[in-house]
């Protein structure tokens, strides 16, 4: 699923040695011919991905010897199938968006008006990297279940104490929303960051400035196209990060998809086996029809990256 | 009252003062160059005008009204950057269009604007280019059209040309300021190279530690530099530090010997100064002493050895080491430089009016040796 930047490098480097013009008095390589170790490494890499997928679609529509496609007719027929798998992507749409419009802005201010907070800003990023999810869910689940103390409602500059008292979000949807854009920020601020950083932020705001754009606009015509594919890397961390969460769903009670896969497995491995291939053919074609949206819509442009990088990997 | 005034503008970040003081005012049409080494203030000036920063102390006024405090958004300001700038997901009409589409005009009006501004910028078939499909120079021009689309009051340049290599540098330079001249369009040129400040400007501002050193006409600026930094730092010259003997005789002793300089009253008997020629003022003479020269008309002529010798086209210039300490410059035209060689003994003429007598001041010496060593 996750896809480095250093391997992207790699990749292009090496197609640059094989398409540069032959030099003279240097041993010329040509492509297709032998096999280079880079190649053998691939192949052992794509084995190492494709094979436990390849053995679990054999074992979830096989039954003994034969072919048997029941499992997947349980499944379908489940009525549990497609409630979870709706609440499962509700959940990744609404983190998905809150994510990007909560933190998308927030960065760009930060580059423009407050660079130096960004080392702050870069730690509280990787905070959740290094909490458990039993923690912040236990944390969550405190807070919000009317117990929380003064420190806290005066941290959160009252904002628990007003939801407590407005709405009953315990063991809600919106709650586990709500963790799941603490454990999101990583990936979304990274991809935002480093795209910011790549462009020249703060001379292109103060060029749109001077033709008499403001803020906002600057942000939504000029920026933000501009850091387009670092955007979208952040949505499809955040959507398949979602799509695949299991404890903190379990720790919030609410049946999601991942739940639903995990309680027909201990009962039927073979149609777990074929839900989980289902499962990752889901989220693939959702990523795969971001990307191709993204490149379609930047097909002219080729100058500030028209690829969507992965930027961090859980 | 000027188009474009700046009134005892200050501007401090932290401890550290970057504008100290500044009055400054512009005419209308006129093309103003600041002038100066990094540091001495010249892009935060540029910067508080345009309304990226906000001036610590100070009034900016433009056509009367007080944009002190106006944000950057909301003032008649076209601005040209030193990496261009342009936006890169549009093309270069897109990005000529970009402002006045703000401004909500209509769009065969953008439609022929943008045509008519690219014809005049000499790029009237990259309209349709990206960005990244255009050359350093084709960019700065598109840069420069899209500031001139929104029909600003002033047009600020920052360094425009400073990333562009010499020949372009040469003609988008003249080619800004035919535009500039065509549209009459008042302008604020910042740049830390002398001849392309000398070159295009109505008037200059010579800047060193966030003040203004010299404001005057470039002509005025190179002939008669009223500070030792103004001097050094335009063009170059050869100094000689040294007593006033007599004003008004217009005597001085630099130590070796006796120099003549134009006479003066603003100065007097005793007085520390620097005296400074032009390379292009000072002849050679084939011979070997000093003494062999004839000083009663008032020429100066000093005697030394050729070291180094720098062909440069138009002109050669020599180098010419007078004593241990002392290595003075003189630019000959290159027809008649073929005489001399390197280590050959001569002596250098120039006449007592080609002599600048400045006050001396050491903390302005320092300063030109500060920018001198910033600029190698």
């Amino acid at each position: 699923m996750s896809q480095s930047g250093p391997s992207n490098i790699t990749a292009r480097a090496t197609a640059d040695v094989y398409t540069r013009p032959d030099q003279p008095g240097r041993p010329s390589r040509k492509a297709g011919r032998g096999f280079s170790l880079s190649k053998v490494v691939l192949i052992l890499v794509v084995l190492y991905l494709v094979v436990p997928l390849g053995a679990a679609l054999a074992f979830g529509i096989t039954s003994g010897s034969r072919i048997d496609f029941s499992g997947l007719q349980r499944t379908f027929s489940n009525p549990d199938f497609g409630q979870t798998l709706l609440t499962s992507l509700e959940l990744a749409l609404a983190t998905t968006i809150i994510m990007i419009v909560l933190v998308t802005p927030t960065v760009y201010w930060t580059h423009l008006r407050l660079p130096r907070a960004r080392p702050l800003l870069e730690f509280l990023s990787l905070v959740p990297f290094a909490m458990p999810a039993i923690v912040l869910s236990v944390g969550l689940l405190q807070e919000y279940s009317g117990t929380s103390g003064p420190l806290i409602n005066i941290l959160s500059l009252g904002f628990v104490p007003f939801l407590n008292n407005t709405f009953n979000i315990i063991n809600t949807p919106p709650l586990l929303v709500c963790a799941y854009v603490i454990i999101a920020l990583p990936f979304v601020y990274r991809a935002i960051d480093n795209s910011l950083r790549s462009i020249n932020t703060t001379v292109l705001t103060e060029a749109a400035y001077s033709l008499g754009s403001g803020w906002w606009r600057t942000f939504l015509t000029v920026i933000l196209p501009n850091i387009w594919p670092g955007v979208i890397s952040a949505a499809l961390l955040t959507f398949s990060t979602v799509m695949g969460e299991f404890t903190l769903a379990t720790l919030f009670t609410i049946y999601t998809f991942p739940i639903f896969l995990n309680s027909v497995g201990q009962n039927d491995p073979h149609q777990a086996a074929s839900l989980s291939i289902l499962s990752f053919l889901f989220t693939l074609i959702c990523v795969l029809a971001i990307i191709v949206l993204v490149r379609f819509r930047r097909g002219g442009t080729g100058g500030i990256g028209g690829q969507v990088e992965i930027t961090g990997t859980r | 009252m000027a188009f474009l005034e700046l009134e005892d503008i200050s501007k401090y970040f932290g401890r550290t003062t970057a504008v100290d003081h500044i009055n400054l005012a512009v005419e209308q049409g006129e093309f103003l160059t600041l002038l100066g080494p990094s540091g001495c203030g010249k892009t935060t000036i540029l910067r508080m005008v345009a309304g990226f920063e906000v001036p610590s102390e100070g009034v900016i006024s433009l056509d009367g009204d007080d944009i002190t405090s106006r944000a950057a958004s909301k003032r008649p300001m076209g601005m040209v950057f030193q990496s261009y700038a342009l936006f890169p997901h549009l093309t270069a009409e897109q990005n000529i269009a970009f402002g006045m589409s703000i401004k909500h005009l209509p769009k065969e009006q953008i439609k022929r604007r943008c045509t008519e501004l690219l014809e005049l910028v000499g790029l009237g078939d990259k309209g349709r280019s990206y960005p990244h499909q255009l050359s350093g120079g084709q960019q700065q021009r598109v840069a420069l059209a899209r500031a001139l689309a929104v029909e600003p009051k002033v047009l600020l340049l920052d360094e425009p040309l400073s990333a562009l290599d010499a020949k372009v540098r040469v003609s988008l330079r003249n080619e800004i300021r035919r535009i500039q001249q065509q549209l009459k369009m008042t302008a604020i040129y910042v740049t830390h190279d002398q001849e392309e400040a000398l070159a295009i400007s109505d008037r200059i501002a010579v800047m060193a530690k966030g003040r203004i050193e010299q404001l005057d006409q470039p002509e005025e600026i190179y002939s008669n530099p009223r500070t030792v930094f103004a001097a050094s730092f335009v063009g170059s010259s050869n100094q000689f530090q040294g007593v006033l003997e007599s004003a008004s005789q217009g005597l001085c002793n630099v130590g070796s010997q006796l120099l003549h300089v134009p006479a003066t009253t603003a100065l007097h008997d005793g007085d520390a100064v620097l005296v400074l020629v032009r390379p292009e003022e000072v002849m050679l003479q084939e011979g070997t002493a000093a003494s062999d020269a004839d000083t009663d008309h008032g020429d100066n002529h000093i005697a030394g050895v050729i070291e180094l010798r720098t062909f440069l086209g138009p002109f050669t210039r020599f180098h010419v080491r007078v004593n241990e300490q002392t290595t003075l410059t003189a630019d000959i035209p290159s027809q008649q430089a073929r005489d001399f060689f390197v280590a050959q003994h001569l002596v250098m003429t120039f006449p007592s009016e080609a002599c600048q007598v400045l006050p001396l001041d050491m903390s302005e010496v320092k300063l030109v040796e500060q920018a001198e060593t910033e600029a190698v």
